[in-house]
């Protein structure tokens, strides 16, 4: 029994309406990565929660180093000597790393906070780590990964003994993911137990030696990460085969549609140049902060660029607002769906119907019920899985709601498509229809510019590659010349003396 | 792509009345109702002739809610408006002691209020990180400000030429005008922020300024014309108070804008943007004008008034908040 440090059996989850996890299992071994897998929706974050004592399973037991345990609630799992570390840091932004590692466990000292220990503290860990800044520096200040790595120091000053780390390089570049490879290693090596969830294979033969899948809210097996392939895993997952999961259909490229000339903004990009063409799709790839968002923002009226001149369709145009540009037909699908792409309380309808509503409506009213027969063609046209168009846009699944962003472009009139990271935080199924999306467009002759830090998806769907770094195009590649190597080369190296001129 | 999964997705909306019932909005005319029955029971006085004939006097600062839903669904705030009334009633007043033909100071109030509220609107427009709460509280000291210069040291003016308004305090039978034009007004608001493309969009704004942004929504036109009509709506209001007292003082209009919020709040219009409509704060203005008249009728003094306000605000605030934990509260 105590072979395991951790044990769950026939947990069952019901929310009204729901059962969002039914009769599943987990066994954690002392000092192992242990992957968790599945799609999205498959009941990864709410077993996590039951875990850390966030939820309460209606049906179930939970062993801890063998004994019974029982959570009532956060604290309970905290005390017990489990962490976990969220995809977005929960943070304090205005606070001291300091004061965000101590928040709710600080030292004290007859009544008063001792600040000096705890900063001492923290850098002791921040150290363990091999962290490059310090205590004091304010958490606003750091980057993504660097917030990370004080989540992880948060978790240690805990003495956490078992990490659950939830989609911890979604938000990374290659090279940041790494650094966080490293210090999971570190504390592996230390005897921390980790559980990992993320939908990046590489994060899973990379750190874990066993992994656990589930799917629609079931336990499907466990597997040694040596002893499964890729296709295997993938199956498990989804339920089928994908057979292909980068349908790049042979399109014949045709007039250039869109030209940027000498593109600048003081303090993002500087003389970015690019031209995309009818059907083709222009991957622009570069780590994140490259500038690559600023330049299509721009491009598109959302910023202003201090220089620079765009062509459509050989004539020069200038784009002042963002309904400038998709009046003239270049549409963006922005980075976050959350906050740019959609109105999360909104029904899918009004959603998809927005950026289009005064081209229906009778002298300035809506006219709802064609709006109505719109969306529900174009949210039928995606494969969006929903069951009506009322229901608001944060009931559905990052895949989904990315579908819905899709059908939303869709219902304007489009020349050229920019989609900025279509496929962030969707699970593998999903992933594949949003590629098949992307092949049809660029067959019906749009010009598509991917935005993407996934290299295996610029490589697998990108007639050209644009790479940028600091704010600088530092190269373009063809889809045949191209490989992962020379893309991060082209990503990396040059910024380094080209990075201070643009900035 | 054509639907590989053959999925439907169903467009056919809820039956509207069923959705009515259970509303706010609901609740609200019953609360009217009830209003209504209680004044008639506690004043003798109370009936639908008197009503109409007190009312008027109650119902100019309705003409403020009107744009301050706006303003709400926006996510936003103006606190100034209470002091734009007090400036627009001492310059048409102002301009009508000089004799003017009375359309004159018709357009003077309606200037000076579209001026103040452009005011507003480009200074939040031109400066979008600026808090609309602290921009409008500053203006509000301006535009008073302004006012008790021109009302010099004796803080007030009287209406010496008062043919014309006189003029706006007729009637149609027993009806009176403001009630006519507050009405149209009214509807016409109401639709625009409920079925209008424009409507939408304020929504839209209201709900995620950023989504509306990357959609092609002209936000900060949006919110420039809204801040202007929030202005032109004083001049209305500060018209009606002339109209009403024969003159204008540096008390004028003070604590308006709280008025205003409230019957919006209380009818359901949220104060963090995007949700409610107009229908819900017009019926709000109106349980409260009855109140006031009801209970004016049998000298209850204006401020115990202010006072059963004031705890029937919280408790509309709190209502939805309670219902929330008693539901979850059964469903354990």
């Amino acid at each position: 029994m105590s072979d395991y440090i951790l044990e769950l059996k026939g947990i069952t989850k019901i929310f009204p309406g729901v059962k969002a996890l039914n009769n599943v299992q987990f066994q954690l071994k002392p000092g192992e990565v242990h992957a968790l897998m599945g799609e999205n929706g498959a009941g990864k974050s709410t077993f996590i929660k039951v875990i850390t004592g966030v939820h309460k399973a209606e049906e179930g037991e939970m062993f801890l180093e063998g004994k019974k345990v029982d959570f009532k609630g956060p604290r309970d799992a905290q005390a017990a000597g489990i962490a976990a570390v969220y995809q977005h840091p929960t943070s304090y932004p205005h606070l001291t790393v300091a004061e965000n590692i101590f928040m709710g466990h600080e030292i004290v000292k007859r009544g008063m906070l001792q600040w000096k220990t705890m900063n001492e503290e923290a850098n002791k860990l921040l150290q363990q780590l091999n962290a490059d800044f310090d205590s004091t520096a304010e958490m606003g200040t750091l980057s993504v990964a660097q917030q990370q790595m004080v989540e992880i120091a948060k978790a240690l000053s805990t003495n956490a003994k078992i990490i659950i780390l939830d989609e911890p390089t979604a938000a990374l570049t290659k090279r940041e993911s790494e650094e966080l490879y490293r210090i999971v290693d570190k504390l592996k090596e230390e005897g921390v137990s980790i559980i990992f969830i993320s939908h990046r294979f590489e994060d899973m033969y990379r750190l874990a030696s066993r992994v656990t899948v589930f799917r629609d809210s079931q336990y499907i097996g466990t597997y040694d990460v040596n002893g499964i392939t890729n296709a295997d895993l993938i199956k498990a997952m989804v339920g089928r085969e994908i057979t292909e999961l980068f349908p790049k259909p042979e399109v014949k490229i045709g007039k250039e549609m869109l030209r940027v000339e000498n593109f600048s903004r003081t303090g993002y990009f500087r003389n970015v140049s690019f031209e995309v063409h009818a059907g083709e799709i222009v991957g622009l790839t570069g780590l994140v902060g490259a500038g690559r968002t600023e330049v299509v923002e721009a491009v598109c009226g959302i910023t202003k660029p201090d220089s620079g001149k765009v062509y459509l369709e050989g004539q020069e145009i200038h784009i002042h607002t963002p309904s400038e540009a998709m009046d003239k037909g270049i549409i963006l699908l922005p980075e976050d769906r959350q906050k740019e792409g959609l109105i999360m309380s909104w029904g899918l309808g009004r959603n998809v119907t927005l950026p289009t509503i005064s081209k229906y409506a009778k002298s300035g009213f809506d006219n709802e019920k064609k709006e109505r027969e719109l969306s529900k063609e174009l949210l039928e046209e995606v494969d969006t899985k929903a069951v009506d168009i009322f229901q608001p846009a944060s009931s559905l699944s990052g895949g989904n709601q990315q579908k819905v962003v899709v059908a939303k472009a869709l219902s304007q009139e489009m020349k050229v498509v920019i989609m900025d990271e279509p496929t962030k935080g969707v699970d593998v199924g999903a992933k594949a229809e949003i590629y098949a999306i992307m092949g049809d467009l660029a067959q019906k002759g749009y010009a598509i510019i991917l935005i993407s830090s996934e290299m295996p998806e610029i490589l697998g769907m990108a007639d050209r590659i644009i790479v940028m770094c600091n704010g600088r195009k530092t190269g373009e590649l063809s889809r045949e010349e191209a490989t992962q190597e020379g893309i991060l080369e082209l990503a990396m190296e040059k910024g380094k003396n080209a990075g201070k001129e643009a900035r | 792509m054509a639907g590989k999964s053959g999925r439907s997705i169903n467009n056919v909306p809820e039956a509207p009345l069923k959705k009515m019932i259970l509303s706010w909005e609901g609740i609200l005319v019953v609360l009217l109702v009830l209003v209504n029955i209680f004044c008639a029971f506690y004043s003798e006085f109370y009936n639908l002739s008197s009503l109409l004939r007190q009312m008027p006097i109650y119902l100019a600062e309705v003409f403020l809610l009107l744009p301050m839903a706006y303003i709400l669904v926006l996510g936003e705030i103006d606190i100034s408006v209470g002091s734009i009334v007090c400036l627009t009633a001492t310059m048409s007043c102002i301009v009508c002691n000089t004799g003017a033909p009375f359309i004159v100071v018709i357009l003077t109030a309606l200037a000076v209020g579209a001026v103040c509220g452009a005011v507003n609107g480009f200074i939040l427009t031109r400066f979008t990180e600026l808090p609309p709460m602290i921009v409008t509280l500053a203006t509000q000291i301006i535009f008073r400000g302004i006012a008790e210069v021109v009302l010099g040291s004796g803080g007030s003016i009287s209406a010496t030429n008062t043919e014309g308004l006189i003029l706006l305090t007729g009637k149609v039978g027993q009806v009176p005008y403001i009630l006519f034009l507050l009405v149209v007004l009214a509807v016409i608001f109401a639709v625009v922020l409920g079925k209008s493309t424009f409507g939408r969009r304020v929504y839209a704004i209201g709900t995620n300024r950023l989504t509306a942004h990357y959609s092609g929504v002209h936000v900060q036109k949006i919110r420039f014309i809204i801040y202007t009509v929030m202005g032109v709506c004083s001049g209305i209001c500060g018209l009606f108070l002339l109209s009403s007292s024969f003159g204008a003082n540096t008390t004028t209009g003070k604590g308006f804008e709280m008025d205003a919020i409230a019957m919006a709040v209380f009818g359901g219009i949220s104060s963090t943007g995007g949700k409610g409509n107009l229908a819900g704060g017009i019926i709000s203005a109106f349980i409260i004008v009855c109140l006031r008249v009801g209970l004016g009728q049998r000298n209850v003094h204006a401020q115990v008034i202010l006072l059963i306000l004031g705890v029937l605000l919280i408790c509309a605030v709190a209502l939805p908040n309670i219902i929330g934990q008693a539901r979850r509260a059964v469903k354990r």
